[in-house]
């Protein structure tokens, strides 16, 4: 007995042992080539250090959330997206005013320069002629005409096909020539070629195997054209990116970029706490504080996102109150949004007056949110007929009380609003419902009955973007209002306003920019007129950068535009 | 024996059959897996429409629990969205060892999970050890000297060990070992990962990581095992063939680890047989916190992305663990105890 309890105990730590230099001993090597074998410096002062090589420069970057893969062609998410700025590479990047400037092209297609025709139906983009893969391959327009076929291919299981599938045809004339032809004038052309795919990579796939939903570039993307090379994803843990020295722009000062993927915020306010990390975004703003004091800085860049309400209008659906533009004012002017930013979102963002409140160039002139003035909207609310005439504290009109329902995600931030909300409109004598629902459950179809197609919400919340940098938007067009016979439509608000409508469609085809903004401008004061939207806060990108880290810039759309220029002090 | 072994193993099929059915019916109402696809942009309705005829989630539950199980290969499928079936599926099914693909990664799930048992057998296991070890240390202890004073303070840490939650206890350990610790200047344990990227994933800094998150996984389980040891160690002390081993003049320690422990062991083997498959499962608090990429944490981040192959599989893979361990629990049983026997 003693001899078989002793052979299942050592077969239990042998295990044990296994397991441990199975998953541990050197999978990965020290980050770069010039590391050492054996553990050297740790940030935790943990293993005896050695030698660190002063050159290593490995900068840590936290990532609250895994990117699910690497391809530009299967890429949608945030993190996901800006992930490939490192290895991958765009058209044209944008700065931290979020003003595009060229990268692969030799300049920005433009009607001045030629690039645009008359007619908004032919862009024509000249490529660098020293770009290049980091396997040494030439960029060409193949690899354009590649990325654009692979991306609308039905074959392809991508998230998207937006924006690509407003292109009708792509001409590559010549290898340093990319013509794009449109069935009609599209005005939201500069999100385009955010990301690039290899032809001579993958096409060769796409011939064995009749779709690329099973390349192993999706994950495994060896050829890239960043200034960084991808090395190592271990799902889960982390992943590694070291820097291209064939890079055909200036090489990067930082040898490596470790991105560490960490559950929730918790872990990620922790890590930068501790020195585990260089750079974390997203940062709760109730946790900036804690971050500032040990050394952080916290640095906010707009990202076109708001968090926003939006009203639903609709005779069908809507409490009848909801229909009375006076009623909504009131609504807007009911709530003390500044407060509640200034005490719950510690004051890093504002109130947000438009739809378009980072983009400075449409939002012109610039709206302004209606001010907390809840005798004003008492008085709005009076002039409506909307009385508390059986003296219950809520109003009402015709025997019909006002009472409305307000629905959004389980975010806690967002609850913490309805609360706030639900009282202040009590206090006016309007009694909000409010609801809350898993965001796969709330941003559900309309075939399944997802809480924002059922006409059941008033008003709705999340933040939302135009298509950031540009300002389109279609939500709010009639002929995307969901039904039995469309049950693709985007308008949960079912609102069908007529002299709006015209204009979204106006503004999408309009591609000089001076007739676009003044469009956008009527659009803005429709919105602020007529109370179809009213936001929050603004939602920028919220980075915490180390200590450590320089030379560090955002941009709104294009994050990691001036990575090069990064260094570790 | 092996006819005992073989009839268990037939038995546990139908089971997990009729478990994955129940699972595939819950799963279902996880929510929309494109809901979320896009992150902070919505998935544009079209490309859902699209999305939801490629992957297959427009069928009807029975069809998507057929495929699941036993494959595609035998009917057509909509590979272009289109809305027009056009070719023969590729899945085999899950009784083929296809465990599918997963909706958020497009990777498959054998391939997920392969990735993630590791890292989570190296935490578990190691969080095991440490507390069986502990466990059968202090469990003997306070098993001898019942009622003596120090029996009361470790009856105490213990029962305040075992009421603590586990996301408290690591929070709090987080925040003493690493944040205080750095800040006081003394040297610090790492908060989150596997390894330091300025020395890379040798085993000496998986050890180190390691610490914290072993420490707040085995101070739970350590405090109910131990509490399990001392009272199954003071019902054996208290047999009459302890009495005559005593009486003998046997050494005590002969006394103690021969006849008493081995008696005492049976009951613990059993415990410990129970709890091993769910070392496969990972420690769901624990691997979040400590951003160990372990099962626990894949199992939750594609839970709330309603990604059912994944999801699926994790829980599949437990219950078919639970019931292999089952059975070679019994025979380690027969095997420690002659007297048991499955014929």
């Amino acid at each position: 007995m003693k001899r078989n309890l002793n052979i299942l105990l050592s077969l239990v730590v042998l295990a044990g042992m296994i397991l441990t230099a199975c998953g541990g001993a050197a999978a990965t090597q020290a980050p770069s080539s010039n590391a050492t074998e054996e553990p050297s410096t740790s940030a935790t002062e943990a293993p005896a250090p050695t030698e660190a090589p002063a050159e290593n420069k490995v900068a840590t970057f936290i990532w609250t959330q895994e990117f699910t893969t690497l391809s530009p062609l299967y890429a949608s998410g945030w993190f996901t997206t800006t992930t490939q700025q490192f290895w991958n590479c765009w058209a044209w990047l944008y700065d931290e005013t979020n003003t595009p400037f060229p990268s692969l092209v030799t300049e920005i297609p433009s009607l001045e320069n030629g690039g645009i025709s008359e007619d908004g139906l032919t862009i024509t983009m000249h490529l660098r002629d020293d770009i290049k893969w980091s396997d040494n391959e030439p960029i060409t327009s193949e690899d354009f005409r590649f990325t654009w076929a692979m991306t609308v291919d039905p074959k392809n299981t991508v998230n998207s096909t937006y924006p690509y599938d407003k292109v009708s045809a792509i001409e590559t004339p010549d290898p340093q020539t990319v013509v794009m032809k449109f069935d009609a004038p599209f005005a939201a052309w500069l999100i385009l070629w955010k990301g690039i795919a290899p032809a001579h990579i993958l096409q060769p796939v796409y011939d064995a195997d009749g779709t690329l939903d099973n390349a192993d570039w999706n994950n495994n993307p060896t050829v890239g054209c960043g200034s960084y090379n991808f090395a190592e994803w271990e799902s889960g843990s982390f992943a590694r990116f070291v820097r291209n020295d064939n890079f055909y722009d200036e090489p990067a000062k930082i040898n490596e970029i470790f991105i560490r993927f960490v559950p929730d915020d918790t872990s990620q306010t922790n890590a930068l706490v501790a020195g585990d990390a260089d750079l974390g975004l997203f940062v709760p703003y109730s946790e900036t504080p804690k971050l500032k004091e040990a050394g952080v800085t916290i640095m906010t860049e707009p990202s076109g996102y708001n968090e926003s309400w939006f009203f639903q209008v609709s005779e069908e659906f809507s409490h009848p109150a909801m229909l009375d533009v006076n009623v909504r004012k009131a609504i807007a002017m009911s709530i003390d949004f500044a407060s509640f930013d200034r005490d719950v979102n510690l004051d890093v963002v504002k109130v947000p007056g438009s739809f378009w409140d980072s983009l400075p160039f449409y939002n012109d002139p610039a709206v302004q949110p209606y001010p907390y003035d809840p005798e004003a909207a008492k008085a709005l609310l009076d002039a409506a007929g909307w009385i508390d005439s059986n003296g219950d504290g809520t109003r009402d009109k015709d025997g019909v009380e006002f009472v409305i329902q307000h629905g959004t995600t389980t975010r806690e931030v967002r609850q913490e609003l309805q609360a706030v909300a639900q009282q202040q409109l009590a206090e006016v004598g309007i009694k909000l419902e409010i609801l809350n629902y898993d965001p796969d459950i709330f941003f559900g179809s309309y075939s399944d009955g997802a809480p924002v197609y059922t006409g059941e919400l008033d008003i709705q919340e999340w933040s939302d973007a135009p298509a950031f940098p540009d300002p389109d938007i279609y939500y709010w067009l009639c002929s995307e209002i969901p039904s039995a016979e469309n049950p693709s439509g985007s308008n949960s608000f079912y609102i069908c306003d007529e002299e709006l409508d015209a204009l979204l469609q106006l503004q999408a085809t309009q591609l000089d920019p001076a007739q676009r903004q003044e469009t956008i401008s009527k659009i803005n004061q429709i919105f602020h007129d007529k109370v179809y939207w009213i936001g929050a806060w603004q939602d920028p990108d919220v980075w915490a950068v180390g200590s450590r880290l320089s030379g560090v810039k955002f941009s709104g759309v294009s994050p990691f535009f001036n990575i090069t220029e990064w260094d570790i002090k | 024996m092996l006819q005992y072994i073989i009839k268990r193993l037939f038995q546990g099929i139908p089971l997990l059959i009729i478990l994955s059915l129940a699972l595939f019916l819950l799963m279902m109402n996880l929510g929309d897996p494109i809901a979320t696809m896009g992150g902070r942009t919505l998935t544009r309705p079209e490309d859902r429409e699209r999305l939801m005829r490629q992957l297959g989630l427009d069928k009807p539950i029975a069809v998507q629990y057929l495929y699941w199980l036993i494959g595609n290969t035998w009917t057509k499928i909509d590979s272009d969205g289109d809305g027009i079936p056009d070719k023969n599926g590729t899945r085999l099914g899950i009784l083929r060892g296809d465990f599918g693909t997963s909706l958020v990664t497009r990777k498959p799930v054998t391939e997920m999970i392969g990735e993630r048992i590791p890292n989570t057998l190296i935490l578990m296991v190691a969080s095991e050890i440490v507390t069986i070890v502990f466990a059968l240390v202090l469990g003997i202890y306070s098993a001898l000297r019942q009622y003596s004073t120090l029996d009361n303070i470790l009856t105490a840490l213990l029962f305040i060990g075992y009421s603590m939650p586990v996301f408290f206890i690591s929070l709090m350990s987080m925040y003493i070992f690493a944040v205080l610790f750095k800040k006081w200047g003394w040297p610090y344990l790492p908060t989150v990962g596997m390894f330091d990227p300025q020395v890379g994933k040798t085993s000496a800094q998986v050890l180190w990581h390691m610490v914290l998150p072993v420490i707040s996984l085995s101070v739970i389980y350590f405090a109910a095992y131990s509490r399990y040891i001392r009272s199954t160690m003071l019902e054996v002390l208290s047999q009459d063939y302890i009495r005559t081993a005593k009486s003998k003049g046997l050494p005590r320690r002969q006394v103690v680890y021969v006849h008493a422990l081995k008696n005492a062991a049976l009951p613990i083997v059993t415990v410990i047989g129970l709890d091993l498959p769910f070392l496969l499962g990972g420690a769901v608090v624990t691997e979040r916190i400590f951003a160990w990429p372990g099962m626990g944490r894949l199992f939750l981040d594609h839970l709330s992305r309603a990604d059912i192959s994944v999801v699926m599989g994790i829980l599949m893979l437990v219950a078919t663990a639970v019931v292999i361990f089952q059975i070679i629990t019994d025979i380690i049983y027969a095997w420690l105890d002659p007297r048991i026997r499955y014929n």
